[in-house]
């Protein structure tokens, strides 16, 4: 004798239903609220006025001068290291895999100190720099000096692993086929993971441009010079605090314009490799 | 003429073979799934280095063991389609067609006059300006094909090239793979596991087990059993 | 099972709807311009991070906290050049008081002020600076009356010990490619740094001076300790703090020159005991301590100026 359930299938359907719909808002408002709460705690025309003076200006200049520059030395340099990491096998190949990881769980203050100790001026290699007269910390270089340290494993995390899922055949019978390695690189393997790499890129940029730890204890805070967006942001919020808002907001808005270009990007070609 | 030696330790057992193949000739390779067949192919091609071993296309030394020769892969001329035809999946078939002449410097009027006689030759002219991702299987063989057909090798290598095709293409292709080889004199390998197609292209048969050589002969006379069996 | 998903899809496009249109409502009635007071909801993450800012200009009712400490226990917010002397103090008040004990939370009197404003649990507060208490006794955070001043404190300058840059002098200051130090002008040092150098400028040194001295300036920290671990390190060559951070630290830590009296920015130290305090005996025996003998003497022990008159 079977036994009799105690809801009809159609009561079990409805309930389920209501669980996923409650799981699916909670998450969706937790993460939606506190943006949306910014967005009504100003008017359209602070908003506006705070934007253009020079202290929004100049850190809204910097923080998009900064994480361009830490993007294009991140991808220029990590992926052709993330390939010939990936295509051979050297000793300590296992404990740079490890180091590459470093900086996601490294906290940014200790990077910052990292950073200060080795580049600063009494530094373990600063204090060399300084006797030939090149200062580091306290200049927009140490932005970007601390950015590339914190952002650059998502970028080169997701080259890894791009590179090591694709399909060697195709590397390979390219090289049948004649073609020189760096051809092969340029030919195939970048345009087969570009997808890959963009997505990539943009998570290493948002990690750049909202970078705060490190860069306070590297570069320091001076606006012009490293007082980058978040660091306005918390300066902001305890002495002006409508500006602090506004660059909030701001963040928002680059961040949002990043993520839908990337969609955008990304629906252009579809290949399955 | 292909005349190569190859020795390597494998994960299950050691593969030992010598493999030779006259100008013109066709090769069939068979034998049980893993016996070492496609390495074979990896090892002649130069992907993969043996342990030992001595490698010898037309009379010059592709690979010896001895005297520390290693051609590398770019340089071989051998014309390798794999099993799943790798086109390029993001090029044109054109482009496809066209990327060893590229990759070799060929100048573009050679490339335009290669490249449209490979297109006509299998049947895909009209797939020309097609990105080759978006085809079936049937016409990406047809493309990886032609792509090591045109930069003239002078051994061409098959892995499991019919396995994707329907009866037409297939006869088709068989059809091209004779004359192309007749044709150019260049020695041809072909990996399959059917042995109505190796009656149907090839002039020897070579049967491998665990990494050596079982039997050698006409296609025709093949044995039915062809590993681990019982009255050898 | 494709049925349910209607259902589901409908569900959640309900729910989802729903609760944007309360948001609205919500954030509609609270604020629509930065000039209305805000009442923060109840509740809050306790002590460290900062948080958006109440308004200041109207009268705010303090929030009810989340975490009180047991009765005997107080948490008090404290302006972060104190951190020195934080511990003696702590111990001092617990062989005076047994059985009541204090925890500090050190950080910038601007941070701490907008942490208070926005929720966070404190039984007293001392702060650096007189018109962020002012802030506070007008958003009737304080107990009536507990408000009182504590100790001064006077602004001196500071180089790392091997002087990398040769500073012998306040004109040294302004010598081009000297990096100097300093808090930013919300925190009440770099406010009293602000006025002391405008002081300067006027009676002895002149405005170019002033200028180029701000042109030196590499970064403003966020918190007055903050300078000290810049000029420790030897990474710029001079900075501002008070007087106290120099006088508490080992011999030889540090260089300093000393800023004439006349001057000089005297930031005034207040204390007072928070309303929403739980524990407002043992917070009230913590104040007097403060006030008393012996925790003067301690304060004075670690370079901090007593009051005059008290």
């Amino acid at each position: 004798m079977s036994p009799v359930p105690i809801f009809s299938e159609k009561t079990r359907r409805t309930i389920t239903g209501i669980g996923a719909a409650i799981l699916v808002a909670s998450v969706t408002l937790y993460l939606a609220l506190p943006v949306i709460a910014l967005f009504f705690r100003t008017t359209p025309e602070l908003f506006f006025s705070t934007l253009s003076t020079p202290e929004v200006i100049s850190a809204l200049y910097l923080s998009l001068f900064t994480s361009v520059v830490s993007l294009g030395v991140v991808i220029l340099i990590g992926t052709p290291f993330a390939y010939v990491h990936c295509r051979n096998e050297y000793p300590g190949k296992m404990i740079i895999d490890t180091l590459i990881d470093l900086p996601l769980v490294l906290p940014p203050a200790v990077a910052g100190v990292a950073l200060l100790v080795l580049w600063g001026r009494t530094g373990m290699l600063g204090h060399y720099l300084s006797l030939s007269g090149i200062s580091v910390a306290f200049t927009t270089l140490a932005v970007i000096m601390a950015q590339i340290f914190v952002a650059s494993p998502f970028y080169l995390r997701q080259a890894k692993s791009l590179f090591e899922q694709l399909d060697p055949a195709y590397e390979q019978t390219a090289r049948t086929l004649g073609a020189s390695p760096l051809r092969i690189f340029a030919l195939i393997t970048l345009p087969l993971t570009a997808n890959g790499l963009i997505s990539g890129a943009v998570m290493t940029f948002g990690r750049a441009l909202g970078e705060f730890g490190a860069t306070i204890m590297f570069a320091g805070n001076l606006p012009g010079v490293t007082q980058t967006m978040p660091l306005a942001v918390y300066v902001g919020m305890e002495g002006n605090f409508v500006v602090g808002i506004t660059i909030s907001i701001l963040l928002v808005l680059i961040s949002f314009a990043i993520m839908i270009a990337v969609r955008l990007l990304a629906r252009r070609e579809t290949f399955h490799a | 003429m292909l005349d190569a030696t190859i020795r390597k330790k494998l994960r299950d057992f050691s593969l030992d073979l010598t493999i030779r193949a006259r100008p013109g000739e066709i090769l069939v390779l068979m034998g049980e799934n893993g016996a070492g067949k496609s390495t074979a192919l990896n090892i002649i091609s130069g992907l993969v280095s043996p342990d030992a071993g001595l490698i010898e296309l037309n009379g010059s030394g592709l690979f010896n063991s001895g005297t520390q020769i290693d051609v590398p892969v770019e340089n071989r001329r051998i014309g390798y389609v794999l099993q799943n035809s790798a086109v390029f999946p993001h090029l044109s078939v054109r482009d496809n067609i066209a990327f060893g002449l590229r990759a070799r410097h060929t100048s573009p009027v050679l490339i335009r006059e290669r490249v449209g006689h490979w297109l006509k030759a299998l049947n895909i002219e009209d797939l020309a300006p097609v990105r080759a991702g978006n085809l079936s299987g049937g016409q990406k063989q047809r493309v990886a094909l032609a792509r090591a057909l045109a930069i003239e090798p002078a051994l061409l290598m098959l892995d499991e090239p019919f396995t994707a095709l329907d009866p037409d293409t297939t006869r088709l292709v068989k059809e091209l793979t004779r004359t192309f080889v007749t044709e150019t004199s260049i020695p041809c390998l072909v990996v399959t596991h059917r042995v109505t197609d190796s009656r149907d292209v090839g002039d020897k048969v070579c049967v491998i087990c665990q990494g050596k050589k079982e039997w050698e002969g006409k296609p025709e006379d093949t044995p039915t059993c062809m590993c681990h069996c019982e009255d050898r | 099972m494709n049925q349910s998903f209607s259902t589901k899809q409908i569900i959640v496009t309900g729910i989802v709807c729903g609760l944007l249109v309360l948001t609205a409502f919500f954030a509609g009635c609270a604020s629509s311009a930065p000039a209305q007071p805000v009442t923060p909801a109840a509740t809050q993450a306790p002590q460290t991070t900062p948080q958006a800012a109440g308004t200041t200009a109207a009268t705010a009712t303090p929030p009810k906290p989340v975490y009180t400490p047991s009765s005997g226990n107080i948490v008090a917010f404290t302006a972060a050049s104190l951190k020195g002397v934080s511990t003696r103090l702590a111990s001092d008040f617990e062989q005076k008081y047994p059985g009541e004990k204090v925890v500090f939370n050190l950080d910038g009197t601007q941070a701490l002020k907008t942490q208070v404003q926005n929720g966070a649990y404190a039984d007293v507060f001392i702060s650096a600076s007189n018109s962020y208490t002012a802030e506070l006794t007008k958003g009737g955070y304080f107990v009536n009356g507990t408000v009182k001043p504590l100790t001064s404190n006077y602004v001196i300058v500071i180089l790392p010990a091997n002087n990398p840059a040769n500073i012998q002098s306040l004109a040294d200051l302004a010598k081009p490619g000297v990096k100097i130090a300093m808090e930013d002008k919300t925190v009440p040092a770099g406010t009293a740094t602000v006025a002391v150098l405008a002081n300067l400028a006027n009676s002895t040194y002149s405005q170019d001076w002033n200028t180029s001295v701000f042109k030196n300036v590499v970064t403003y920290e966020t918190s007055e300790p903050g300078v000290a671990t810049k000029v420790g390190l030897g990474e710029v060559d001079a900075g501002f703090v008070y007087e106290s951070t120099y006088t508490a630290a080992p011999n030889g830590t540090y260089l300093a020159i000393s800023i004439p009296k006349k001057d000089n920015y005297l930031q005034t130290y207040t204390i007072g005991v928070l309303n929403e305090s739980a524990s407002q005996s043992a917070a009230s025996d913590f104040e007097n301590f403060m006030l008393s003998d012996s925790g003067q003497q301690d304060l004075k022990d670690y370079g901090f100026r007593p009051l005059s008159s008290s």
